[in-house]
C-alpha cells in the first residue's frame, strides 16, 4: 500500500477527495503527492467546520493505525472496534486507485461471489447538526436488507426511530432538512421505535445468533452519518458497536475486479449507483414513504442498491434476474427499449438530417464523437459510458467480450481516438497561476 | 412548464423591485449581523457610538493596505475588495477613451448625489499604545476622547486605530491621562499613513460616516440598508406596513466621490407573533396546536420593535414563561418580565405565553457554542412574507402600488433624504467636521442605441416596442423548426379533455409559424408520480422526439422525477403543462402558440435572429448557481452559440463540488464549444464574446485571476495556429445606479436601449451601464457590463450594441430581456439542473435548448 509511512492529516483526506476533480480537469494526478499543490488554495477556502469533516477522518485513520487520536477538547470517540482488526480502512479504500481489498469478502471464485450475501444499511437523520455540536445527527429511520446476487433480496428490516429531544435551538435547522428530503415529522410521529430496541433488532436481523458479525454496506456519501448512527445509538445501549461498515462502490469496484481483472472508474460505480429508474417502483419504499408519496426513504435506498448491482452485475455473472432482483414491472419495460438504444440515436440522427437540411452540419460520427468528448472530458475510462441507459451499456459491451476478458483493454483503446482532449499540460498552468 | 415559462418571462420584464420583498427576509437572514446583543443577556452594552466597534476586525490587523479592512462586516465589504482592481489599463483601445458616440444623446437623472472635499484632504491614521496597558477598550476610548487634545475635532478610535482629519503637529505624540482609579497612563500615538481620498480605506470611511448620518436620522440598520421605522407606509386590508428605507454607498465614481442612495422597503406584518398563535389556536384544531404552530412559525423572521433588530424563530419554548427568571451576564438573576419592565419600560400582558428561541450568530468564527435568545411573542413582529401570502394576487398587486415606485415618486423620495441630511444639524455637524460637502444630485447625458429590426423567415419585421413583439410576429414564419412526427402526450384521465384541446389548439397555431406537428400518442395514466414516470418509461424509445406531459398539479417531486428519467436514463427534450393553466379557455390560442414556440426551441429549431454584423462570432454565456439542497454542489452552466447568426446553442451544464462561485471546469465546456462550432461551420470562430453572470460581490479579482486564464488556454492549444479573438464582459443585473429621463415635465423611465458610459462608471474599469429591459411598473434597474479582458478590440459603440443585440435572443420571450440571451440560457440550465437534475444531463440534449 502506498503511503502507508506516512502520517495521514486533514489535508491528505482533503486531496483524496480532490482528485477525481482534479483528474476530470485533466490533471496529471496519479499520487496525492502530485495532487498537493493543487489544493492549497481549495484548503485555505474552508471554513473551519468544513475542515473539520476531514480532522475527522484523519482521526480516524490514525485510531486504526493503534496510535492514540488527541481529540482535543473535541467530542467525538474514534470508531475504533473491529477496524483495528481490518488493515485498511474503507474511507481509504474508497480513494485508493490501488486494489481495494475485497479479500475479507473471501471471493475466492465467481461462485462464492454468488452466494455470498452483503447487508446494505442506511439511516437517515433529521438533518445534520454543525460540527460544534455533541450531537451531529437525530437518526430517525433506518432500512436495511440482505442480498446475495444469486438470490437477490432475500430479507429487509425497516423501523422508524425515535430520535430523542431536538437540542435547543435546533428545531427549526432539523425540521427545515427534514422536509427538504424524507419528511418524517420531528414530533408527534408516533411509530418511532427507541434506539436500544432499534439496534438490538437490527443485530437479530443481522446476525442472529450474535457470533459472527458479516459486513454492512452503504454509500461512501452516507457513510459517516450511518456510523455516527450506530455509534450513538450503541452508546445509549451500552454496548460496543460491532459493526463495521464499508462502502457499496469498493464492493462493486471489487466484485468487477473479481470477474473481469480489471478496475472500473470510480465515477462511472457512482453513477451506476445513482440512478433514478426505481424512484417509484412499487414494493422499494417503506410503507408509510409510499403511503405518503415520498422519496426518499432508508429502506428504498437500500433496495435500489440492491437494483443497481442486480442490474448491471447481473447480466455480467448471467443470473437470471427475479422479482427479487429488480421491479421486474419496470424492467421489462425499459429492457425493450434497450437494444435500440445501443445503437447510440444514430437513427434518430441521421433521420433527422434527411428530414430537415439546416441542420445536417454534422455527421453521425462527429455527434457521436462530440458525445464522447463532452461526456468524458479528458477521455478517461470512457467504457460503457455510450450507452445512456443505467449502465446496462457496459453490461451489453462486457456481455459481447465477456467470453474473452482480456480485450477489455482493446475496448478502451478503440474509444480514445473518439475523444481527442487527452490531459494536457497547458492545464496545469491555468490553474496553478490560481495560487 | 409553461406557467413556470410566464412567470418568468414577466418577472424578466418587470420592474425588478418585484424581487425585493422576498429579498428583504432573505437578506436579514443571511445578514444577522445585527443581532449582537440579545434580549435576555442583559443589554447594558447598549450601542453608544458603534463606529469603533465596527473598525475593531480589521484594522488592528491590517497595516493600511486596505483590503482586509473591516473584516466583521462580512458581506457588507466585500464590494470594497474590487476597489484596487484596475482592468481597464490593459486594454489598450479603451485606455484613453471607453465612451461611445453613436445613438441620439438623451439627458439623465440619477441617484447620485456629489460629494465635495478639499483638496489635498487626507485622512490620517494613528497607531496608540497605552503604558500600562489598558485592556478594556472602552476605557480606552473614554481616555483617549477625553483628552483636550482631541475635544472637538473628527476622530475615529477603535482602541487601536485612530483616525483622524487633521495632521497632529509630530510625527509622534506623547500624551498622559489618568483613569478614575488613580493610574496614571502614558499614551503613545504613532502616525501610520495618510491616506488620500479615493484610497479604498478611505472609501470604506466614508461609507461608515454615512451609516452614522443615517442613524441620525433616527433611521434605524436592518440588515444592510437603513429603514425610518417613524413614517411607514400602512397597508391596513391586508396587515402589512412597510418602512421606507434606503440603501446607501459612497464610492469613487469617473471623475469624483459620489454618495448613492437607492429606495428600498421593509415589510412588516403588523401582527405579533403571540396574536398569530392565538388566532392559529382559535382556528385550527387545538390537539394538534403545538404540531402546526411549530410547523409555520419555525424560520420565520422576526423583528423586535424595542430595539429594532431582527431574528429568526429556531424553536418554540413551551415550558418557559414570561414570569420565569433567567441568569444575566453580570451573574443576577431577573425574570423576562421585569426584564422588559426595566430595560424597555414595556408590560407584558399574557403572562403564561411560551417563549421563541433564536440562535445567535457567533461574533467570532472561532467561538463553537451556540448562544441562545429567548424572545417574547407579544414583543415579536412577524417579517417578510410567507408563501402563502405571496401566491396571493391581490396583496401582492397592493404591495407592488407602495413599493415598486416610478421615477416620479422615486426622486420625490430621494431628494427628501438629501434635504434631511442637509438640514439636520447633527448630520451636517458630521459631515463637516470630516470636511465633506454633501453636493446636488447629478445629472449626465447617456445615449439611446437605434432599434434592432426582427429577421423571420420570410420577413423583417420592425417591432412597434421591443420591449415585447409577439404581436408584430404574429403572422411570421419562424426561421427554421424540425416537423414534430413522433412524440407523446402523458395525461391523467382527468384531463383528457385539457390535453385534447390543447392539442388541437397546437396544431392550429403551429401551422402558420411553419412548424408541422403531427399526431401524438397519448397516454392516459392515473394521477400520482409513479404512474407519469412508468408511463414514459414504457413508451419512450429512441424514436420519440418529445414527450409532453399534462400535470395534475405543480407537485416539484414529480416535476423533477420526470426532467430526472428525461435527461439522464432516456435523453429526450419534455415540456410539462399544467392542467391548471389549460383551463383558461380564453387563453387557450396565445398558450398553444407558447408551448409551440418553445417546443420548436427543445426540438433544436430557431425562432428569429437579429443583423450580426461581425462574422464568425461566438458567443458565450456563463452562469453558476446552487444546488438546491443546502450545501450543495455549484451548477456552471455554459451556453454556446454555434452559428454566425447566433441562433442555435450549444449547452453545457458541470456540477462541481467545490462550494464556491467560480467556475474551474471552463477549458472542458469551451473545448466542447469550440469543437461543435468547427463541426457546424468547418472552422473555427475568430472572435470569442464571453458574458459572465453570476458574479458575486468581491469576487471579480478571482474571475480575472482564475477563469480568464482557464477560457484563453482552452484557446491556444486547441490548433496550434488557431488564436481566436476573446472577450470577457462580466455582467452585474443588480446595481445601485438608477436613471430617470425628464420627458413632458414628468420624470420617466429611459428609452429601451439607453447605454450610459460616462459619469456613473468606473475610473479603472471599461464598464458601461444599458437598459435593455421595459418597465411596466416602477423604475428600471439597468443592467452593468464590465469588460475584463477584450482582445477583440471592438470599438465601446459596437461592444454595446453588440450586447444590446443578443438581449433580443432569448426565445422564451418575444421581446427584449434583461441580461444578453445567452447569459438567460445558462441561467435557465442551471436552475433546472440545480433544481431538479441534480446531474449533468445527458450530451445528447447539448444541441437543443432542452431546459427552456
Amino acid at each position: 500500500m502506498p503511503n502507508r509511512r506516512a502520517s495521514r492529516n486533514a489535508y491528505y483526506f482533503f486531496v483524496l477527495e480532490k482528485m477525481p476533480e482534479l483528474r476530470r480537469r485533466g490533471l496529471p494526478v496519479t499520487r496525492v503527492a502530485d495532487a498537493i499543490p493543487f489544493c492549497s488554495s481549495d484548503w485555505g477556502l474552508l471554513r473551519e467546520e468544513e475542515k473539520e469533516k476531514y480532522a475527522e477522518m484523519a482521526r480516524e485513520w490514525k485510531a486504526t493505525q493503534g496510535k492514540v487520536p488527541s481529540p482535543p477538547g473535541k467530542q467525538k470517540p474514534v470508531p475504533t472496534t473491529l477496524l483495528e482488526s481490518v488493515n485498511q480502512l474503507p474511507s481509504e479504500q474508497t480513494q485508493n486507485v490501488s486494489l481495494p481489498d475485497v479479500s475479507s469478502l473471501s471471493l475466492k471464485s465467481d461462485q462464492a461471489v454468488l452466494g455470498s450475501f452483503f447487508y446494505f444499511l442506511n439511516i437517515f437523520s433529521h438533518g445534520e447538526l454543525p460540527p460544534h455540536c455533541e450531537q451531529r445527527f437525530l437518526p430517525c429511520e433506518i432500512g436495511c436488507i440482505k442480498y446475495s446476487l444469486q438470490e437477490g433480496t432475500v430479507a429487509e428490516f425497516h423501523r422508524f426511530i425515535d430520535p430523542g429531544d431536538v437540542p435547543r435551538g435546533f428545531r427549526f435547522h432539523c425540521q427545515a432538512a427534514s422536509d427538504a428530503s424524507h419528511k418524517i415529522p420531528i414530533s408527534n410521529f408516533h411509530s418511532g421505535d427507541d434506539y436500544a430496541t432499534v439496534l438490538q433488532n437490527l443485530y437479530r436481523f443481522i446476525s442472529p445468533n450474535q457470533s459472527s458479525w458479516p459486513p454492512v454496506y452503504c454509500k461512501s456519501d452516507d457513510r459517516y452519518r450511518v456510523n455516527w448512527c450506530l455509534k450513538h445509538m450503541a452508546k445509549k445501549l451500552e454496548t460496543r458497536q460491532e459493526l463495521e461498515i464499508l462502502t457499496v462502490e469498493d464492493l462493486v469496484v471489487g466484485i468487477y475486479q473479481q470477474k473481469l481483472h480489471k478496475e472500473p472508474s470510480k465515477t462511472w460505480v457512482r453513477s451506476l449507483l445513482d440512478v433514478s429508474m426505481w424512484d417509484y417502483s412499487s414494493n422499494t419504499r417503506c410503507k408509510w414513504h409510499e403511503k405518503n408519496d415520498i422519496l426518499f426513504c432508508a429502506l428504498a435506498v437500500c433496495k435500489k442498491i440492491a437494483y443497481c448491482i442486480s442490474n448491471s452485475l447481473g447480466t455480467l455473472f448471467g443470473i437470471p434476474l427475479t422479482e427479487a432482483h429488480v421491479p421486474l414491472q419496470d424492467y421489462e419495460a425499459s429492457n425493450s427499449v434497450n437494444p435500440k438504444m445501443v445503437v447510440l440515436d444514430a437513427g434518430r440522427f441521421q433521420k433527422l438530417r434527411v428530414d430537415s437540411p439546416p441542420f445536417s452540419n454534422s455527421s453521425h460520427q462527429e455527434q457521436r464523437s462530440n458525445m464522447s468528448t463532452c461526456d468524458y472530458p479528458s477521455g478517461v475510462k470512457t467504457t460503457g459510458k455510450t450507452s445512456n441507459v443505467r449502465g446496462r451499456g457496459i453490461t451489453r459491451l462486457l456481455e459481447s467480450i465477456s467470453n474473452s476478458s482480456g480485450n477489455f483493454q482493446k475496448l478502451r483503446n478503440c474509444e480514445t481516438p473518439l475523444s481527442p482532449y487527452m490531459p494536457q499540460k497547458d492545464e496545469c498552468k491555468s490553474f496553478s497561476s490560481l495560487s | 412548464m409553461t406557467g413556470r415559462a410566464r412567470a418568468r418571462a414577466r418577472g424578466l420584464c418587470r420592474s425588478p423591485e418585484s424581487g425585493k420583498l422576498g429579498q428583504s427576509q432573505a437578506s436579514s437572514w443571511n445578514h444577522p449581523t445585527v443581532c449582537d446583543s440579545e434580549a435576555s443577556a442583559s443589554t447594558d452594552l447598549l450601542g453608544t457610538d458603534r463606529i469603533p466597534q465596527r473598525l475593531k476586525g480589521g484594522v488592528s490587523a491590517g497595516d493600511g493596505a486596505g483590503n482586509t479592512l473591516f473584516q466583521r462586516g462580512g458581506k457588507t465589504w466585500n464590494s470594497f475588495l474590487e476597489l484596487g482592481i484596475n482592468t481597464r489599463e490593459k486594454l489598450a483601445h479603451v485606455r484613453d477613451c471607453k465612451t461611445g458616440s453613436s445613438g441620439a444623446p438623451v439627458k439623465l437623472v440619477t441617484n447620485l448625489f456629489n460629494l465635495g472635499l478639499p483638496r489635498e484632504w487626507h485622512l490620517f491614521q494613528y497607531y496608540v499604545v497605552f503604558d500600562p496597558d489598558l485592556a478594556s477598550k472602552r476605557l480606552r476610548i473614554a481616555l483617549l476622547y477625553s483628552h483636550s487634545k482631541f475635544l472637538k475635532k473628527a476622530k475615529v478610535f477603535d482602541g487601536t486605530m485612530l483616525f483622524l482629519s487633521e495632521k497632529l503637529e509630530e510625527k509622534v505624540t506623547q500624551l498622559s491621562g489618568e483613569t478614575q482609579k488613580g493610574i496614571y497612563v502614558t499614551i503613545t500615538i504613532t502616525l501610520i499613513s495618510e491616506l488620500p481620498s479615493s484610497s479604498p480605506m478611505c472609501i470604506q470611511f466614508f461609507n461608515i460616516i454615512f451609516k452614522k448620518i443615517l442613524r441620525k436620522l433616527s433611521m434605524y440598520r436592518i440588515g444592510r440598508n437603513f429603514y425610518s421605522p417613524s413614517d411607514p407606509v400602512e397597508i391596513p386590508q391586508h396587515k402589512l406596513s412597510l418602512w421606507p428605507g434606503f440603501a446607501i454607498s459612497v464610492s469613487q465614481f469617473e471623475n469624483k466621490l459620489m454618495f448613492t442612495a437607492n429606495v428600498t422597503h421593509k415589510v412588516l406584518r403588523n401582527e405579533t407573533v403571540l396574536e398569530f398563535m392565538t388566532d392559529l389556536y382559535n382556528r385550527k384544531d387545538k390537539s394538534h396546536f403545538i404540531e402546526t404552530c411549530e410547523k409555520e412559525l419555525l424560520g420565520c423572521i422576526v423583528l423586535t420593535r424595542y430595539n429594532n433588530r431582527t431574528y429568526r424563530i429556531d424553536d418554540i419554548d413551551w415550558s418557559v414563561k414570561p414570569t420565569d427568571a433567567f441568569q444575566k451576564r453580570d451573574g443576577t438573576k431577573i425574570t423576562y418580565f421585569d426584564y422588559y419592565k426595566q430595560q424597555y419600560d414595556i408590560n407584558l400582558s399574557d403572562l403564561s405565553q411560551p417563549m421563541l428561541v433564536s440562535q445567535l450568530k457567533s461574533k467570532g468564527t472561532d467561538s463553537g457554542e451556540v448562544r441562545i435568545a429567548h424572545l417574547v411573542p407579544e414583543l415579536c413582529f412577524l417579517t417578510g412574507l410567507s408563501k402563502r401570502v405571496t401566491s396571493d394576487f391581490r396583496l401582492m398587486k397592493d404591495l407592488a402600488t407602495e413599493t415598486h415606485l416610478n421615477p416620479i415618486r422615486r426622486q420625490q423620495r430621494l431628494s427628501r433624504l438629501a434635504d434631511n441630511i442637509q438640514r439636520n444639524t447633527e448630520a451636517r455637524f458630521e459631515l463637516e467636521t470630516w470636511g465633506l460637502q454633501f453636493g446636488c444630485q447629478v445629472s449626465l447625458t447617456g445615449r439611446v442605441v437605434p432599434s434592432e429590426k426582427i429577421l423571420m423567415q420570410d420577413s423583417i419585421c420592425q417591432p412597434m416596442s421591443a420591449a415585447d413583439w409577439s404581436r408584430d410576429m404574429q403572422h411570421c414564419k419562424i426561421l427554421g423548426a424540425q416537423p414534430l412526427n413522433n412524440w407523446l402526450i402523458v395525461c391523467s384521465h382527468r384531463n383528457e379533455d385539457a390535453a385534447e384541446s390543447l392539442l388541437s389548439c397546437l396544431r392550429r397555431v403551429s401551422g402558420p409559424i411553419g412548424f408541422l406537428v403531427g399526431k401524438p400518442k397519448i397516454i392516459k395514466v392515473q394521477e400520482n408520480t409513479a404512474a407519469f414516470i412508468r408511463a414514459i418509461q414504457q413508451h419512450v424509445n429512441p424514436d420519440i422526439q418529445l414527450v409532453m406531459c399534462v400535470l395534475p398539479s405543480n407537485r416539484k417531486d414529480c416535476y423533477d422525477s420526470i426532467k430526472r428519467f428525461l435527461s439522464l436514463d432516456h435523453p429526450v427534450p419534455s415540456q410539462c403543462v399544467l392542467a391548471r393553466t389549460l383551463s383558461r379557455q380564453g387563453m387557450m390560442m396565445s398558450i398553444a402558440t407558447k408551448i409551440a414556440m418553445q417546443v420548436v426551441c427543445k426540438l433544436g429549431g430557431e425562432l428569429w435572429a437579429v443583423e450580426i454584423p461581425l462574422k464568425s462570432l461566438m458567443v458565450v454565456g456563463i452562469d453558476v448557481g446552487r444546488e438546491a439542497r443546502t450545501g450543495g454542489r455549484s451548477v456552471v452552466g455554459f451556453v454556446a452559440s454555434s452559428n454566425s447568426r447566433i441562433t442555435r446553442w450549444f449547452s453545457r451544464c458541470i456540477l462541481q463540488s467545490a462550494k464556491t462561485d467560480i467556475a474551474d471546469c471552463l477549458k472542458v465546456c469551451m473545448k466542447g464549444a469550440l469543437n461543435k462550432w468547427y463541426k457546424c461551420n468547418h472552422g473555427f470562430p475568430a472572435r470569442i464574446i464571453v458574458y459572465r453572470d453570476g458574479v458575486g460581490d468581491g469576487q471579480l479579482q478571482t474571475i480575472v485571476d482564475y477563469e480568464v486564464p482557464q477560457l484563453l488556454s482552452s484557446l491556444r492549444d486547441s490548433t496550434s495556429s488557431y488564436s481566436p479573438k476573446m472577450s470577457v464582459i462580466v455582467v452585474r443585473k443588480s446595481c445601485m445606479p438608477r436613471f430617470f429621463t425628464e420627458m413632458n415635465r414628468t420624470l420617466q423611465n429611459p428609452p429601451l436601449g439607453t447605454v450610459i458610459d460616462s459619469e456613473a462608471t468606473r475610473p479603472e474599469w471599461y464598464d458601461f451601464y444599458l437598459i435593455s429591459q421595459g418597465a411596466y411598473q416602477g423604475t428600471v434597474t439597468p443592467t452593468y457590463y464590465n469588460v475584463i479582458y477584450d482582445d477583440n478590440g471592438l470599438k465601446p459603440d459596437h461592444m454595446q450594441r453588440l450586447t444590446y443585440k443578443l438581449c433580443h435572443l432569448y426565445y422564451n420571450w418575444p421581446g427584449l430581456i434583461k441580461i444578453p440571451a445567452p447569459c438567460q440560457y445558462a441561467h435557465k440550465l442551471t436552475f433546472l439542473v440545480g433544481q431538479s437534475i441534480l446531474r449533468e444531463p445527458s450530451v445528447e440534449l447539448a444541441d437543443c435548448l432542452f431546459y427552456l
